[in-house]
């Protein structure tokens, strides 16, 4: 069966969404790590559509990694590193702003996307990937955000700053076809190296501090 | 790598290949990373480390020359890059790696001998310190403006993990902070370099077939054609993205954190060379900005930074308690200076922004230096516990003293020279407002400053709740290695503010011409 290119857009930018949604109504880290393979593996689809369009294959090979890093690596990375630490602090029991506020927040700041790339940029002629992908884009760097500052969790910041990287790569594909693989390579393995680094800081936040609590990240200051 | 080098000094007539330096001077330190790795001795991966930075220090020398003969060069199919904007952002961070080198043997010495660190922290210290230096050397050599963001990526990991090296909760604190912060920002301006080469691409199908979109030379030939309303977006993104990493306020949060907790060395070079790296970015992108739309908007927004970074630090150093974040928050200030400089523009503002650069980078690595060596001794940073330095360690104390006179903005030290020429250029380019404010914060960072300088060094050593620690090694006297970095620094801040070497003069003077490339007519 033949799905028209549209529809599939469409359907792809909404799965995306959605797992974004995932991220931010779910409380453990499991359903968060989860939320962001599903939104990886849709990621690396989408991608593999746009090469499929515009024929070029290096776009194929983004897509690869992608999938391979987002979807497998870096989620089995982090279980392997909090394997060790105690489960009560991988629950957002208590986020500075409650679930059901962030999921309105968020519905607002997906709207907020569609508002802004049709405000900005409307008057250059973007490609149908853009017009498809480019709001959804932002909605990931908004959420992401969004969850960065909201919660309590330091996990939730890593996995906050992996949505902001997805709707980067989806970005950058979406709009310029990706900048060139060796650059796509560099920015993945930074990314992959972040989050080993966020990683080993996260151990020895719970040796040292007992608590992932980002609460008590708060001795250093002017008075 | 010798070998090339002595055929280049060797060749004579032959015009030497300066774009094969290009590639030697990023392999030296990468080599440096792994000798290190294979051996795991302190000994050798000090002199590993010493040795690799000298080596770099004399490609950077030859890399300069080759800038000043023949205007600029490429390598890698044009991937890397080099004019005499980055030959000029490349000298601090060969000069301060190579005195930071030096430092370390002393400073991370002593922690060894004091049981702070162990080998293994050494060893990781040494790939770090190494690692470190070869990213921020690709930064200013990457015509990719992609490949100059995976650097800048790369220098915010490296220097968490140099941060990390300490396991104590300040540290730890100031690394996530840091790495959460400064990896938000970049993702704001990787947003803004892809718009760039996005509103690039889309104007000639040339540069899009070739694969040459995100490449600096590309983007600057064609900036008056580029789409001013995407333009715009992509400048303000970069602008706050990279002015998170330069330290701007108020993106500045993380720096007087990371600053503030890494091991002295480190402190030095985040300071000192780190910064100017991301505001290095920040301007590449400025010099498109301007050429697509116009020089009003962004440098207006760069006066604006320029001002708040001003106002937020000259407030916080005044009130200060710590040392070292006394310093940090004096790095903000500075930044702001040259941001606020290039806003004010024409030809001084540019000299005088390019030159403040390298006269921060002497200045703050020497004060930080001093810190260092004085809070080893009262094993304090807090600057109520310390005084009388000039008495418990003279020579350092000395150093201090001109070193913070001059972070000040004290004549006839160097910072004073290009502060000078930065004010005479917001004056003559009718920004009085502006220009009458930074005179009105500079003297409220001198007067903080003083405030807290004076007490330190001459005041009595013999008060209550000061307790000088007895030195483990040298029983008193100060180490040679932690006093000649020191040494080189001062004589290059007094040297710097009444005599501007020929060389350093032509290299600013061309560094300016890039600004010129992508501007309308004035």
């Amino acid at each position: 069966m033949q799905v028209p290119l549209p529809t599939l857009l469409t359907l792809t930018a909404v799965a995306l969404l959605l797992s974004t949604f995932g991220v931010v109504v779910r409380r453990g880290f499991a359903g968060w790590l989860s939320a962001y393979r599903y939104q990886s593996v849709i990621l690396a689809g989408s991608a593999a559509v746009i090469a499929y369009e515009t024929g070029f294959w290096e776009i194929y090979v983004a897509a690869v990694l992608t999938l391979v890093v987002k979807a497998v690596i870096i989620p089995r990375l982090l279980v392997r590193v909090t394997e060790s630490v105690r489960d009560e602090f991988k629950i957002e029991a208590n986020p500075f702003v409650s679930i059901r506020l962030s999921l309105l927040i968020s519905a607002l700041l997906v709207a907020l996307s569609y508002g802004l790339i049709r405000e900005t940029l409307s008057s250059a002629s973007l490609g149908v990937f853009a017009v498809a992908y480019l709001p959804v884009s932002l909605s990931l760097f908004f959420i992401g955000l969004f969850v960065m500052v909201s919660r309590r969790m330091a996990l939730n910041q890593v996995v906050g700053l992996l949505v902001i990287e997805n709707g980067l790569f989806l970005f950058t594909t979406a709009l310029t076809q990706g900048v060139s693989l060796i650059i796509e390579v560099g920015i993945l393995a930074d990314i992959l190296v972040g989050v080993m680094i966020s990683a080993l800081l996260l151990l020895r936040m719970s040796q040292t501090f007992d608590s992932f609590d980002i609460a008590s990240l708060e001795n250093l200051k002017d008075d | 790598m010798r070998s090339n080098l002595l055929a280049l000094l060797t060749s004579g007539g032959v015009p030497p290949d300066w774009s094969t330096l290009l590639l030697t001077i990023l392999l030296t330190p990468a080599v440096a990373v792994g000798l290190v790795t294979l051996t795991r001795t302190r000994r050798y991966a000090e002199a590993v480390t010493v040795a690799s930075v000298l080596l770099v220090v004399v490609q950077t020398l030859a890399l300069v020359a080759g800038v000043i003969l023949d205007g600029q060069f490429s390598a890698l199919g044009g991937f890397l890059y080099l004019d005499a904007f980055g030959a000029l952002i490349l000298i601090p961070i060969a000069a301060v790696g190579f005195v930071a080198a030096l430092y370390s043997v002393s400073y991370m010495g002593l922690q060894f001998e004091r049981g702070v660190v162990d080998d293994k922290h050494i060893a990781r210290y040494y790939q770090g310190f190494n690692s470190f230096v070869l990213t921020m050397l690709l930064v200013p050599l990457a015509n990719n403006m992609g490949l100059m963001w995976v650097a800048i990526e790369a220098t915010t990991l490296v220097s968490v993990f140099l941060i990390m090296l300490y396991t104590n909760q300040g540290a730890i604190e100031a690394a996530w902070k840091y790495l959460m912060v400064a990896t938000v920002g970049l993702s704001l301006a990787l947003f803004g370099i892809v718009l760039f080469s996005y509103s690039n691409t889309s104007i000639s199908p040339a540069v899009a077939s070739s694969g040459s979109g995100l490449d600096w030379t590309s983007m600057a030939a064609d900036a008056r054609l580029l789409d001013p309303g995407i333009v715009k977006i992509a400048f303000v993104f970069v602008l706050v993205g990279l002015g998170t990493k330069a330290g701007l306020a108020p993106m500045h949060t993380w720096l007087p954190d990371a600053h503030g907790e890494a091991p002295t060395p480190v402190s030095a070079l985040l300071s000192g060379v780190l910064l100017n790296c991301a505001i290095y970015g920040v301007l590449r992108f400025y010099i498109i900005a301007q050429g697509a739309l116009g020089v009003a908007l962004p440098s207006e927004l760069m006066v604006i930074l320029g001002l708040l970074s001003m106002g937020v630090a000259a407030a916080s150093i005044y009130f200060q308690k710590d040392m070292k974040r006394m310093l940090a928050f004096s790095s903000v200030e500075h930044m702001g200076i040259v941001s606020l400089a290039v806003g004010f523009g024409g030809f001084v503002g540019l000299f005088a922004g390019l030159l403040h650069i390298i006269n921060h980078a002497v200045a703050k690595p020497l004060m930080f230096f001093a810190s260092g060596t004085v809070s080893q001794r009262y094993e304090t940073k807090v600057m109520k516990e310390i005084k009388g330095v000039i008495k418990t360690m003279p020579i350092t104390g000395a150093f201090m003293l001109v070193g913070g006179l001059a972070v000040a903005g004290m004549p006839p030290f160097n910072i004073f020279l290009s502060e000078f020429l930065v004010t005479t250029s917001g004056f003559g380019g009718g920004q009085f407002f502006a220009a009458s404010l930074m005179i009105l914060l500079l003297v409220v960072v001198f007067a903080g400053f003083l405030r807290h300088l004076v007490p330190m060094i001459f005041g009595s050593a013999k008060g209550p709740g000061i307790s000088v620690a007895a030195d483990v090694r040298s029983g008193g006297h100060e180490e040679l290695l932690a006093v000649l970095p020191m040494a080189v620094l001062v004589t290059l801040v007094v040297l710097l503010g009444f005599y501007l070497p020929q060389p350093l003069q032509t290299l600013i003077r061309d560094a300016v011409q890039v600004f010129g490339q992508g501007a309308p007519a004035r």
